[in-house]
Protein backbone atom coordinates (compact mmCIF):
# COMPACT_ATOMS: atom_id res chain seq x y z
CA UNK A 1 0.00 0.00 0.00
CA UNK A 2 0.95 3.32 -1.01
CA UNK A 3 -0.28 6.72 0.14
CA UNK A 4 0.80 9.26 -2.04
CA UNK A 5 -0.17 12.66 -4.00
CA UNK A 6 -0.59 13.18 -7.45
CA UNK A 7 -2.29 15.77 -9.92
CA UNK A 8 -1.07 19.19 -10.86
CA UNK A 9 0.11 21.52 -8.81
CA UNK A 10 -3.04 22.69 -7.98
CA UNK A 11 -5.37 20.34 -8.34
CA UNK A 12 -3.29 18.02 -6.06
CA UNK A 13 -5.54 14.76 -5.83
CA UNK A 14 -4.68 12.43 -2.59
CA UNK A 15 -4.47 8.53 -3.46
CA UNK A 16 -3.68 5.03 -2.28
CA UNK A 17 -2.09 2.65 -5.01
CA UNK A 18 -2.97 -1.20 -3.82
CA UNK A 19 -0.39 -3.53 -6.12
CA UNK A 20 -1.72 -6.81 -7.06
CA UNK A 21 -1.12 -9.45 -4.27
CA UNK A 22 2.94 -11.15 -5.27
CA UNK A 23 2.12 -14.50 -7.32
CA UNK A 24 -0.76 -12.56 -9.11
CA UNK A 25 -0.41 -12.59 -12.39
CA UNK A 26 -1.20 -9.89 -15.24
CA UNK A 27 -1.50 -6.43 -14.88
CA UNK A 28 -4.94 -5.77 -14.10
CA UNK A 29 -5.79 -1.99 -13.05
CA UNK A 30 -8.87 -0.97 -11.55
CA UNK A 31 -9.92 2.77 -10.08
CA UNK A 32 -12.14 3.30 -7.56
CA UNK A 33 -14.72 6.26 -6.86
CA UNK A 34 -15.52 7.05 -3.65
CA UNK A 35 -19.16 8.72 -3.24
CA UNK A 36 -19.03 11.76 -1.58
CA UNK A 37 -20.41 14.02 1.46
CA UNK A 38 -21.09 11.47 4.64
CA UNK A 39 -21.33 8.76 2.51
CA UNK A 40 -17.84 9.11 1.47
CA UNK A 41 -17.40 9.18 5.18
CA UNK A 42 -19.41 6.16 6.24
CA UNK A 43 -18.33 3.88 2.97
CA UNK A 44 -14.51 4.74 3.11
CA UNK A 45 -14.32 0.98 4.85
CA UNK A 46 -15.81 -0.76 2.55
CA UNK A 47 -13.92 0.49 -0.18
CA UNK A 48 -10.65 -0.02 0.99
CA UNK A 49 -11.58 -4.14 2.05
CA UNK A 50 -12.41 -3.69 -1.96
CA UNK A 51 -9.48 -2.79 -2.99
CA UNK A 52 -7.79 -5.04 -0.76
CA UNK A 53 -10.01 -8.09 -2.37
CA UNK A 54 -9.26 -7.18 -5.56
CA UNK A 55 -5.53 -7.21 -5.15
CA UNK A 56 -5.94 -10.63 -3.85
CA UNK A 57 -7.69 -11.31 -6.93
CA UNK A 58 -5.06 -9.72 -8.98
CA UNK A 59 -5.82 -6.39 -9.26
CA UNK A 60 -3.41 -3.19 -8.68
CA UNK A 61 -5.96 -0.64 -7.51
CA UNK A 62 -5.95 2.84 -6.91
CA UNK A 63 -8.50 4.62 -5.37
CA UNK A 64 -8.63 8.29 -4.65
CA UNK A 65 -10.29 11.52 -2.99
CA UNK A 66 -11.74 13.43 -5.14
CA UNK A 67 -10.87 17.13 -5.32
CA UNK A 68 -12.12 19.14 -2.25
CA UNK A 69 -13.18 16.08 -0.30
CA UNK A 70 -11.19 13.82 1.82
CA UNK A 71 -7.21 14.22 2.06
CA UNK A 72 -7.09 15.78 -1.22
CA UNK A 73 -5.92 19.52 -2.19
CA UNK A 74 -9.01 22.63 -2.26
CA UNK A 75 -12.25 22.75 -0.74
CA UNK A 76 -16.08 21.97 -1.42
CA UNK A 77 -16.48 25.08 -2.59
CA UNK A 78 -13.59 24.74 -5.38
CA UNK A 79 -15.51 21.68 -6.72
CA UNK A 80 -17.19 21.02 -9.83
CA UNK A 81 -18.66 17.43 -11.62
CA UNK A 82 -16.59 18.26 -14.73
CA UNK A 83 -13.33 18.59 -12.12
CA UNK A 84 -14.11 15.45 -10.62
CA UNK A 85 -14.59 14.17 -13.59
CA UNK A 86 -11.04 15.44 -14.67
CA UNK A 87 -9.88 13.94 -11.40
CA UNK A 88 -10.77 9.92 -12.44
CA UNK A 89 -8.85 11.07 -15.83
CA UNK A 90 -6.23 11.75 -13.77
CA UNK A 91 -6.22 8.53 -11.39
CA UNK A 92 -6.44 6.53 -14.48
CA UNK A 93 -3.32 7.64 -16.54
CA UNK A 94 -1.23 7.56 -12.69
CA UNK A 95 -2.76 4.15 -12.25
CA UNK A 96 -1.80 2.98 -16.18
CA UNK A 97 1.68 4.93 -15.71
CA UNK A 98 2.26 2.76 -12.10
CA UNK A 99 1.40 -0.54 -13.64
CA UNK A 100 1.88 -0.40 -17.57
CA UNK A 101 -1.51 -1.72 -18.46
CA UNK A 102 -3.17 -1.00 -21.27
CA UNK A 103 -6.71 -0.61 -19.84
CA UNK A 104 -8.50 -0.22 -16.41
CA UNK A 105 -11.61 -1.03 -14.98
CA UNK A 106 -13.67 2.16 -13.11
CA UNK A 107 -15.43 1.22 -9.73
CA UNK A 108 -17.60 3.44 -8.18
CA UNK A 109 -20.12 3.43 -5.37
CA UNK A 110 -22.95 6.02 -5.44
CA UNK A 111 -22.06 9.65 -6.25
CA UNK A 112 -18.81 8.34 -7.49
CA UNK A 113 -20.57 5.40 -9.69
CA UNK A 114 -22.06 8.40 -11.85
CA UNK A 115 -18.85 9.89 -12.02
CA UNK A 116 -17.47 6.75 -13.30
CA UNK A 117 -20.27 6.17 -16.15
CA UNK A 118 -19.97 9.85 -17.42
CA UNK A 119 -15.86 9.14 -17.52
CA UNK A 120 -16.44 5.88 -19.25
CA UNK A 121 -18.59 7.76 -21.72
CA UNK A 122 -15.68 10.32 -22.48
CA UNK A 123 -12.67 7.04 -23.08
CA UNK A 124 -14.74 4.25 -23.74
CA UNK A 125 -11.54 2.92 -25.45
CA UNK A 126 -9.68 2.88 -22.21
CA UNK A 127 -11.72 1.01 -20.20
CA UNK A 128 -12.39 -2.65 -19.86
CA UNK A 129 -15.19 -3.24 -17.21
CA UNK A 130 -17.14 -0.74 -15.15
CA UNK A 131 -18.98 -1.70 -11.88
CA UNK A 132 -21.39 0.86 -10.75
CA UNK A 133 -22.46 -0.13 -7.12
CA UNK A 134 -25.45 1.48 -5.97
CA UNK A 135 -25.39 4.51 -8.60
CA UNK A 136 -26.93 7.84 -8.49
CA UNK A 137 -29.33 7.48 -11.29
CA UNK A 138 -30.85 10.64 -11.14
CA UNK A 139 -29.40 13.66 -9.19
CA UNK A 140 -32.91 15.61 -8.61
CA UNK A 141 -33.85 12.28 -6.72
CA UNK A 142 -30.69 11.76 -4.66
CA UNK A 143 -30.62 15.41 -3.76
CA UNK A 144 -33.75 14.86 -2.74
CA UNK A 145 -33.28 12.30 -0.46
CA UNK A 146 -30.10 14.33 0.72
CA UNK A 147 -32.55 16.79 1.91
CA UNK A 148 -31.99 19.73 -0.44
CA UNK A 149 -34.95 21.46 -2.18
CA UNK A 150 -35.45 21.07 -5.75
CA UNK A 151 -34.79 24.16 -7.82
CA UNK A 152 -38.48 25.05 -7.79
CA UNK A 153 -39.04 24.61 -4.26
CA UNK A 154 -35.88 26.59 -3.31
CA UNK A 155 -36.47 29.53 -5.66
CA UNK A 156 -40.12 29.83 -7.15
CA UNK A 157 -40.70 30.95 -10.54
CA UNK A 158 -41.37 34.64 -10.52
CA UNK A 159 -40.10 35.35 -6.93
CA UNK A 160 -36.85 36.65 -8.31
CA UNK A 161 -35.63 35.23 -5.27
CA UNK A 162 -31.40 35.56 -4.46
CA UNK A 163 -30.67 32.24 -3.72
CA UNK A 164 -27.47 31.29 -1.50
CA UNK A 165 -24.07 30.85 -3.71
CA UNK A 166 -23.60 28.06 -1.41
CA UNK A 167 -25.92 26.03 0.56
CA UNK A 168 -24.36 23.37 3.70
CA UNK A 169 -25.97 19.50 2.88
CA UNK A 170 -25.50 16.91 5.94
CA UNK A 171 -22.61 19.30 7.09
CA UNK A 172 -21.21 19.57 3.99
CA UNK A 173 -20.74 23.11 1.97
CA UNK A 174 -22.19 22.84 -1.78
CA UNK A 175 -22.10 25.65 -4.15
CA UNK A 176 -25.29 26.30 -6.51
CA UNK A 177 -23.11 25.27 -9.46
CA UNK A 178 -22.04 21.80 -8.10
CA UNK A 179 -25.93 21.62 -7.11
CA UNK A 180 -26.67 22.54 -10.77
CA UNK A 181 -24.47 19.78 -12.26
CA UNK A 182 -25.61 16.73 -9.89
CA UNK A 183 -29.43 17.68 -10.23
CA UNK A 184 -28.76 17.01 -14.37
CA UNK A 185 -27.10 13.93 -12.92
CA UNK A 186 -29.64 11.39 -15.54
CA UNK A 187 -27.91 7.97 -16.15
CA UNK A 188 -31.16 6.83 -17.91
CA UNK A 189 -29.75 8.51 -20.81
CA UNK A 190 -26.76 6.70 -20.10
CA UNK A 191 -26.55 4.91 -23.75
CA UNK A 192 -23.14 5.30 -24.86
CA UNK A 193 -21.78 2.06 -25.82
CA UNK A 194 -20.46 0.59 -22.52
CA UNK A 195 -17.90 -1.71 -22.45
CA UNK A 196 -17.74 -5.19 -23.34
CA UNK A 197 -18.59 -5.76 -19.62
CA UNK A 198 -20.58 -3.88 -17.26
CA UNK A 199 -22.07 -4.69 -13.75
CA UNK A 200 -24.73 -2.85 -11.79
CA UNK A 201 -24.88 -3.79 -7.85
CA UNK A 202 -27.89 -2.76 -6.54
CA UNK A 203 -28.51 -3.10 -2.43
CA UNK A 204 -30.67 -0.30 -1.66
CA UNK A 205 -33.21 -0.25 -5.07
CA UNK A 206 -35.25 2.86 -5.92
CA UNK A 207 -37.83 3.05 -9.18
CA UNK A 208 -35.01 4.77 -10.83
CA UNK A 209 -32.32 1.75 -10.67
CA UNK A 210 -34.66 0.12 -13.28
CA UNK A 211 -34.35 2.82 -15.84
CA UNK A 212 -30.39 2.62 -16.54
CA UNK A 213 -31.66 -0.38 -18.76
CA UNK A 214 -33.07 -2.37 -20.96
CA UNK A 215 -36.08 -4.01 -18.56
CA UNK A 216 -35.03 -7.76 -20.56
CA UNK A 217 -31.42 -7.27 -19.14
CA UNK A 218 -32.27 -7.89 -15.76
CA UNK A 219 -33.20 -11.39 -17.03
CA UNK A 220 -29.82 -12.43 -17.86
CA UNK A 221 -31.36 -15.08 -20.18
CA UNK A 222 -33.40 -12.72 -22.26
CA UNK A 223 -32.64 -11.26 -25.69
CA UNK A 224 -31.84 -7.32 -25.91
CA UNK A 225 -35.23 -6.31 -27.59
CA UNK A 226 -35.32 -3.91 -30.40
CA UNK A 227 -36.76 -0.96 -29.12
CA UNK A 228 -33.33 -0.97 -26.50
CA UNK A 229 -31.04 1.23 -26.95
CA UNK A 230 -28.05 -1.44 -26.95
CA UNK A 231 -29.86 -3.45 -29.89
CA UNK A 232 -28.03 -0.80 -32.34
CA UNK A 233 -25.09 -1.02 -30.21
CA UNK A 234 -22.14 -4.21 -30.41
CA UNK A 235 -22.57 -4.75 -26.88
CA UNK A 236 -24.44 -6.53 -24.28
CA UNK A 237 -26.27 -4.26 -22.09
CA UNK A 238 -25.01 -3.89 -18.35
CA UNK A 239 -25.87 -6.42 -15.95
CA UNK A 240 -27.62 -5.62 -12.83
CA UNK A 241 -28.14 -7.93 -9.57
CA UNK A 242 -30.08 -6.72 -7.47
CA UNK A 243 -28.27 -8.18 -3.69
CA UNK A 244 -29.86 -8.28 -0.07
CA UNK A 245 -26.38 -6.47 1.87
CA UNK A 246 -25.81 -3.67 4.57
CA UNK A 247 -25.54 0.05 2.51
CA UNK A 248 -21.95 0.90 3.94
CA UNK A 249 -22.42 4.56 3.27
CA UNK A 250 -25.09 4.88 5.39
CA UNK A 251 -24.08 5.19 9.01
CA UNK A 252 -26.71 3.97 11.70
CA UNK A 253 -26.53 2.33 15.06
CA UNK A 254 -27.08 -1.35 13.35
CA UNK A 255 -24.89 -0.89 10.72
CA UNK A 256 -22.07 1.28 11.50
CA UNK A 257 -18.59 -0.23 9.97
CA UNK A 258 -19.93 -2.87 8.62
CA UNK A 259 -18.49 -4.16 5.33
CA UNK A 260 -20.66 -5.97 3.06
CA UNK A 261 -18.78 -9.02 2.16
CA UNK A 262 -21.18 -10.63 -0.25
CA UNK A 263 -20.84 -7.62 -2.63
CA UNK A 264 -17.43 -6.96 -2.27
CA UNK A 265 -16.70 -10.75 -3.13
CA UNK A 266 -19.33 -10.55 -5.84
CA UNK A 267 -17.37 -7.70 -7.48
CA UNK A 268 -13.98 -9.16 -6.91
CA UNK A 269 -15.87 -12.27 -8.87
CA UNK A 270 -17.65 -11.00 -11.90
CA UNK A 271 -14.39 -9.08 -12.53
CA UNK A 272 -12.33 -12.25 -12.56
CA UNK B 1 4.41 11.82 -1.94
CA UNK B 2 3.91 15.72 -1.11
CA UNK B 3 0.82 18.16 -2.30
CA UNK B 4 0.75 21.91 -1.52
CA UNK B 5 -2.26 23.88 -0.98
CA UNK B 6 -2.48 27.04 -0.33
CA UNK B 7 0.60 27.64 1.52
CA UNK B 8 0.65 24.03 2.93
CA UNK B 9 2.72 21.25 2.29
CA UNK B 10 0.66 18.02 2.79
CA UNK B 11 2.61 14.91 2.60
CA UNK B 12 1.92 10.91 2.97
CA UNK B 13 3.50 9.34 5.51
CA UNK B 14 3.64 5.55 6.28
CA UNK B 15 5.24 4.73 10.05
CA UNK B 16 4.63 2.38 12.87
CA UNK B 17 7.24 -0.56 13.71
CA UNK B 18 5.84 -2.13 10.44
CA UNK B 19 5.16 0.91 8.36
CA UNK B 20 1.33 0.49 8.44
CA UNK B 21 0.65 3.57 10.20
CA UNK B 22 -0.89 5.99 7.99
CA UNK B 23 -0.75 9.56 8.04
CA UNK B 24 -1.16 13.17 6.43
CA UNK B 25 1.74 15.76 7.95
CA UNK B 26 0.48 19.29 6.96
CA UNK B 27 3.76 21.84 7.47
CA UNK B 28 3.71 25.17 6.07
CA UNK B 29 5.66 25.98 2.87
CA UNK B 30 7.61 28.90 4.56
CA UNK B 31 9.70 27.25 7.62
CA UNK B 32 7.62 26.43 10.63
CA UNK B 33 6.95 28.95 13.65
CA UNK B 34 8.16 26.17 16.29
CA UNK B 35 9.94 23.70 14.62
CA UNK B 36 10.39 21.92 17.91
CA UNK B 37 6.56 21.67 18.30
CA UNK B 38 3.79 19.83 16.77
CA UNK B 39 -0.27 19.15 16.83
CA UNK B 40 -1.19 14.97 16.22
CA UNK B 41 -4.65 14.77 15.72
CA UNK B 42 -6.63 11.83 16.63
CA UNK B 43 -9.33 9.62 15.22
CA UNK B 44 -13.17 9.78 16.69
CA UNK B 45 -14.22 6.19 17.17
CA UNK B 46 -14.39 4.49 13.58
CA UNK B 47 -14.27 7.70 10.87
CA UNK B 48 -10.91 7.89 9.18
CA UNK B 49 -8.20 10.53 9.51
CA UNK B 50 -10.26 13.48 8.19
CA UNK B 51 -12.91 14.01 10.97
CA UNK B 52 -16.44 14.46 10.40
CA UNK B 53 -17.40 16.83 7.81
CA UNK B 54 -13.61 17.14 6.56
CA UNK B 55 -12.89 18.72 10.17
CA UNK B 56 -9.85 17.53 11.31
CA UNK B 57 -8.40 18.01 7.20
CA UNK B 58 -9.74 22.24 7.86
CA UNK B 59 -7.97 22.09 11.09
CA UNK B 60 -4.92 20.69 9.90
CA UNK B 61 -4.40 23.16 7.23
CA UNK B 62 -5.56 26.52 8.94
CA UNK B 63 -2.82 25.42 12.18
CA UNK B 64 -0.04 25.06 9.00
CA UNK B 65 -1.22 27.94 7.45
CA UNK B 66 -0.11 30.06 10.93
CA UNK B 67 3.00 28.36 10.99
CA UNK B 68 2.86 24.58 12.52
CA UNK B 69 3.29 20.90 12.07
CA UNK B 70 0.43 18.80 12.18
CA UNK B 71 -0.10 15.52 11.76
CA UNK B 72 -4.01 13.30 11.38
CA UNK B 73 -3.21 9.90 11.37
CA UNK B 74 -5.13 6.48 11.59
CA UNK B 75 -5.19 4.31 14.76
CA UNK B 76 -3.92 0.83 13.69
CA UNK B 77 -7.14 -0.82 11.97
CA UNK B 78 -9.24 2.13 11.23
CA UNK B 79 -9.53 4.12 7.95
CA UNK B 80 -6.10 3.57 5.76
CA UNK B 81 -3.89 1.44 8.33
CA UNK B 82 -3.93 -2.06 8.79
CA UNK B 83 -3.93 -3.82 12.26
CA UNK B 84 -1.29 -4.40 14.62
CA UNK B 85 -0.22 -8.43 14.93
CA UNK B 86 0.87 -7.49 18.89
CA UNK B 87 -2.30 -8.83 20.37
CA UNK B 88 -2.65 -5.92 22.41
CA UNK B 89 -6.43 -4.38 23.65
CA UNK B 90 -8.19 -1.64 21.16
CA UNK B 91 -7.38 1.14 23.92
CA UNK B 92 -3.59 -0.70 24.35
CA UNK B 93 -3.30 -0.78 20.76
CA UNK B 94 -4.44 3.27 20.17
CA UNK B 95 -2.57 4.56 22.93
CA UNK B 96 0.97 2.38 21.45
CA UNK B 97 -0.31 3.73 17.94
CA UNK B 98 0.38 7.41 19.61
CA UNK B 99 3.58 6.89 20.93
CA UNK B 100 4.42 5.86 17.20
CA UNK B 101 3.31 8.84 15.72
CA UNK B 102 4.95 10.42 18.75
CA UNK B 103 8.47 8.65 17.90
CA UNK B 104 8.02 9.61 14.08
CA UNK B 105 8.08 13.64 14.55
CA UNK B 106 10.63 13.23 16.81
CA UNK B 107 12.70 11.17 14.90
CA UNK B 108 11.92 13.30 11.49
CA UNK B 109 11.03 16.82 12.22
CA UNK B 110 13.33 16.95 15.50
CA UNK B 111 9.45 17.45 17.41
CA UNK B 112 9.56 17.59 21.12
CA UNK B 113 6.52 18.81 21.91
CA UNK B 114 3.32 18.20 21.22
CA UNK B 115 -0.71 19.04 21.29
CA UNK B 116 -3.17 16.10 21.29
CA UNK B 117 -6.06 16.83 19.48
CA UNK B 118 -9.07 14.45 20.04
CA UNK B 119 -12.91 14.23 19.56
CA UNK B 120 -15.14 11.75 21.96
CA UNK B 121 -13.00 8.73 22.30
CA UNK B 122 -10.18 10.83 20.52
CA UNK B 123 -10.22 12.77 23.50
CA UNK B 124 -10.38 9.88 25.63
CA UNK B 125 -7.24 8.57 24.33
CA UNK B 126 -5.45 11.48 24.65
CA UNK B 127 -6.26 12.00 28.45
CA UNK B 128 -5.24 8.94 28.84
CA UNK B 129 -2.02 9.24 26.75
CA UNK B 130 -0.95 12.93 27.50
CA UNK B 131 0.07 12.09 30.85
CA UNK B 132 2.44 9.72 30.15
CA UNK B 133 4.90 11.02 27.97
CA UNK B 134 6.81 14.13 28.96
CA UNK B 135 6.69 15.17 25.32
CA UNK B 136 2.78 16.58 25.91
CA UNK B 137 2.53 20.04 26.34
CA UNK B 138 -1.61 20.79 25.15
CA UNK B 139 -4.53 18.74 25.49
CA UNK B 140 -7.71 19.49 23.16
CA UNK B 141 -10.33 17.61 24.53
CA UNK B 142 -13.92 17.62 22.88
CA UNK B 143 -16.47 16.05 24.59
CA UNK B 144 -14.17 13.59 26.26
CA UNK B 145 -15.98 11.08 28.78
CA UNK B 146 -16.64 12.34 32.21
CA UNK B 147 -18.87 11.06 35.02
CA UNK B 148 -22.42 12.32 35.24
CA UNK B 149 -22.86 14.79 38.23
CA UNK B 150 -26.17 15.44 40.37
CA UNK B 151 -26.70 18.21 38.38
CA UNK B 152 -25.75 16.59 35.13
CA UNK B 153 -29.04 14.71 35.89
CA UNK B 154 -31.28 17.61 37.29
CA UNK B 155 -30.42 19.69 34.15
CA UNK B 156 -31.41 16.58 31.74
CA UNK B 157 -34.44 16.35 33.90
CA UNK B 158 -35.77 19.55 33.92
CA UNK B 159 -36.78 20.23 30.66
CA UNK B 160 -38.59 17.09 30.38
CA UNK B 161 -40.24 17.21 33.79
CA UNK B 162 -43.17 19.47 32.33
CA UNK B 163 -44.72 16.37 30.19
CA UNK B 164 -47.10 14.02 31.88
CA UNK B 165 -45.70 11.49 29.20
CA UNK B 166 -42.55 11.26 30.70
CA UNK B 167 -44.18 10.46 33.97
CA UNK B 168 -45.79 7.69 32.68
CA UNK B 169 -42.90 5.95 31.25
CA UNK B 170 -41.31 6.45 34.89
CA UNK B 171 -44.37 5.33 36.69
CA UNK B 172 -44.89 2.18 34.19
CA UNK B 173 -40.99 1.84 34.42
CA UNK B 174 -40.59 2.25 30.53
CA UNK B 175 -38.26 5.15 31.59
CA UNK B 176 -34.88 4.49 29.47
CA UNK B 177 -33.14 7.64 31.52
CA UNK B 178 -34.62 5.73 35.12
CA UNK B 179 -33.06 2.58 33.27
CA UNK B 180 -29.81 4.24 32.12
CA UNK B 181 -29.61 5.31 35.90
CA UNK B 182 -29.90 1.91 37.58
CA UNK B 183 -27.32 1.18 34.70
CA UNK B 184 -24.84 3.43 35.39
CA UNK B 185 -24.80 3.16 38.86
CA UNK B 186 -24.41 -0.87 38.70
CA UNK B 187 -21.15 -0.11 36.38
CA UNK B 188 -20.13 2.24 38.47
CA UNK B 189 -20.08 -0.02 41.62
CA UNK B 190 -18.66 -2.94 39.79
CA UNK B 191 -15.43 -0.80 37.80
CA UNK B 192 -15.03 0.81 41.20
CA UNK B 193 -14.78 -2.31 43.28
CA UNK B 194 -12.73 -4.30 41.29
CA UNK B 195 -9.80 -4.14 39.27
CA UNK B 196 -11.68 -4.03 36.02
CA UNK B 197 -9.93 -3.60 33.09
CA UNK B 198 -9.55 -0.24 31.38
CA UNK B 199 -11.53 -0.03 28.54
CA UNK B 200 -13.34 3.17 27.02
CA UNK B 201 -16.66 1.85 28.17
CA UNK B 202 -15.76 1.74 31.90
CA UNK B 203 -13.34 4.50 32.09
CA UNK B 204 -16.16 7.42 33.25
CA UNK B 205 -16.27 5.11 36.21
CA UNK B 206 -12.78 4.12 36.55
CA UNK B 207 -10.53 5.94 38.97
CA UNK B 208 -7.73 6.00 36.64
CA UNK B 209 -9.71 8.78 34.49
CA UNK B 210 -9.52 11.25 37.17
CA UNK B 211 -5.99 10.23 38.13
CA UNK B 212 -4.89 10.70 34.64
CA UNK B 213 -6.12 14.54 35.00
CA UNK B 214 -4.02 14.88 38.30
CA UNK B 215 -1.53 13.38 36.57
CA UNK B 216 -1.66 16.14 33.37
CA UNK B 217 -1.96 19.09 35.97
CA UNK B 218 0.80 17.98 37.49
CA UNK B 219 3.48 18.01 34.52
CA UNK B 220 1.85 21.59 33.83
CA UNK B 221 -0.10 20.58 30.68
CA UNK B 222 -2.26 22.60 29.31
CA UNK B 223 -5.59 21.49 28.49
CA UNK B 224 -8.42 23.05 26.12
CA UNK B 225 -12.44 20.92 27.36
CA UNK B 226 -14.44 21.70 24.48
CA UNK B 227 -18.27 20.50 25.38
CA UNK B 228 -21.26 20.31 22.90
CA UNK B 229 -24.55 21.25 24.26
CA UNK B 230 -26.27 18.22 22.17
CA UNK B 231 -24.16 15.56 23.01
CA UNK B 232 -25.62 13.43 25.59
CA UNK B 233 -22.88 13.35 27.97
CA UNK B 234 -22.97 16.55 29.99
CA UNK B 235 -25.02 19.34 29.97
CA UNK B 236 -23.62 22.23 31.14
CA UNK B 237 -20.36 23.67 30.86
CA UNK B 238 -18.85 23.03 34.56
CA UNK B 239 -19.77 19.36 34.32
CA UNK B 240 -15.84 18.36 34.49
CA UNK B 241 -15.11 20.84 37.39
CA UNK B 242 -17.83 19.02 39.67
CA UNK B 243 -16.98 15.68 38.55
CA UNK B 244 -13.27 15.67 39.16
CA UNK B 245 -13.85 17.61 42.63
CA UNK B 246 -9.93 16.26 43.71
CA UNK B 247 -8.21 18.12 40.48
CA UNK B 248 -7.09 21.49 41.19
CA UNK B 249 -7.14 22.54 37.11
CA UNK B 250 -6.99 25.96 38.25
CA UNK B 251 -5.42 27.87 35.13
CA UNK B 252 -3.99 24.79 33.08
CA UNK B 253 -7.73 24.23 31.86
CA UNK B 254 -9.24 26.10 29.87
CA UNK B 255 -13.41 25.11 28.98
CA UNK B 256 -15.46 26.26 26.13
CA UNK B 257 -19.32 24.99 25.49
CA UNK B 258 -20.86 25.25 22.07
CA UNK B 259 -24.53 24.94 23.21
CA UNK B 260 -26.30 25.07 19.69
CA UNK B 261 -23.49 22.56 18.67
CA UNK B 262 -24.10 18.47 17.80
CA UNK B 263 -21.19 16.15 19.06
CA UNK B 264 -19.61 16.15 15.51
CA UNK B 265 -19.59 19.98 14.98
CA UNK B 266 -22.39 19.35 11.59
CA UNK B 267 -22.39 22.98 10.97
CA UNK B 268 -19.80 24.51 9.19
CA UNK B 269 -20.48 27.87 11.73
CA UNK B 270 -19.77 25.39 14.42
CA UNK B 271 -16.25 24.48 12.36
CA UNK B 272 -15.23 27.71 11.50
CA UNK B 273 -15.56 29.11 15.70
CA UNK B 274 -14.05 25.75 16.49
CA UNK B 275 -10.98 26.09 14.14
CA UNK B 276 -11.10 30.12 15.53
CA UNK B 277 -10.67 28.77 18.91
CA UNK B 278 -8.04 25.99 18.64
CA UNK B 279 -6.19 28.65 16.66
CA UNK B 280 -6.23 31.02 19.47
CA UNK B 281 -5.52 28.37 21.87
CA UNK B 282 -2.56 27.29 20.47
CA UNK B 283 -0.85 30.25 19.80
CA UNK B 284 -1.97 31.37 23.71
CA UNK B 285 0.34 27.70 24.78
CA UNK B 286 3.64 28.59 22.71
CA UNK B 287 5.25 29.53 25.85
CA UNK B 288 4.45 26.14 27.41
CA UNK B 289 5.28 24.17 24.08
CA UNK B 290 8.56 25.47 23.75
CA UNK B 291 10.02 24.53 26.97
CA UNK B 292 12.23 21.22 26.48
CA UNK B 293 10.18 18.22 27.73
CA UNK B 294 10.47 17.87 31.56
CA UNK B 295 12.02 14.50 32.91
CA UNK B 296 9.96 11.99 33.54
CA UNK B 297 8.68 11.58 37.33
CA UNK B 298 5.50 10.39 37.47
Amino acid sequence: MTPFYFGTSDRRIFGIYEPAAPGTAGKRAAVLCYPWGSEYLHAHRAMRQLAIKLSVAGYHTLRFDLFGTGDSGGDMTDASLAGWQNDVHMALEELREIVGAASATLIGLRLGAAIAANVLAQRPDDIDALVMWDPIVRGEHYLADLGVASEAQACPPRNGCDTPQTIEVQGFPLTQDLLREIRSIDLRSFTTEPPARTLIVVTDPSPSHAGLAAPSAMASSAGVPASSPYAQLNTAPPTIEFMNAACPWIEDIASTGVVPITVINRIASWLA
Amino acid sequence: MAGVTKGVSEQAILFGPRQSLVGILARPVAPAQSASSAVLILNTGIVHRVGHHRMYVAISRALAGLGHTVLRFDFSGIGDSDSRNDNLSPLQSCLADIKDAMDWLEANRHVTRVILVGLCSGADHAVLYGHTDPRICGLVLMDPSIPATVRFYFQYMKPRLTHLRNWMTVLTGRSRLVGSLIDEIRHAARTKQSSEELTLQNLRFHPCLEQSYQNAVARSIKLLAIFTGESTRQTYREQILDAFPNVSFGEHLRLEFFPGSDHTFFRQADRDTLTRLLLEWVASISDNCVEPAPPQTI
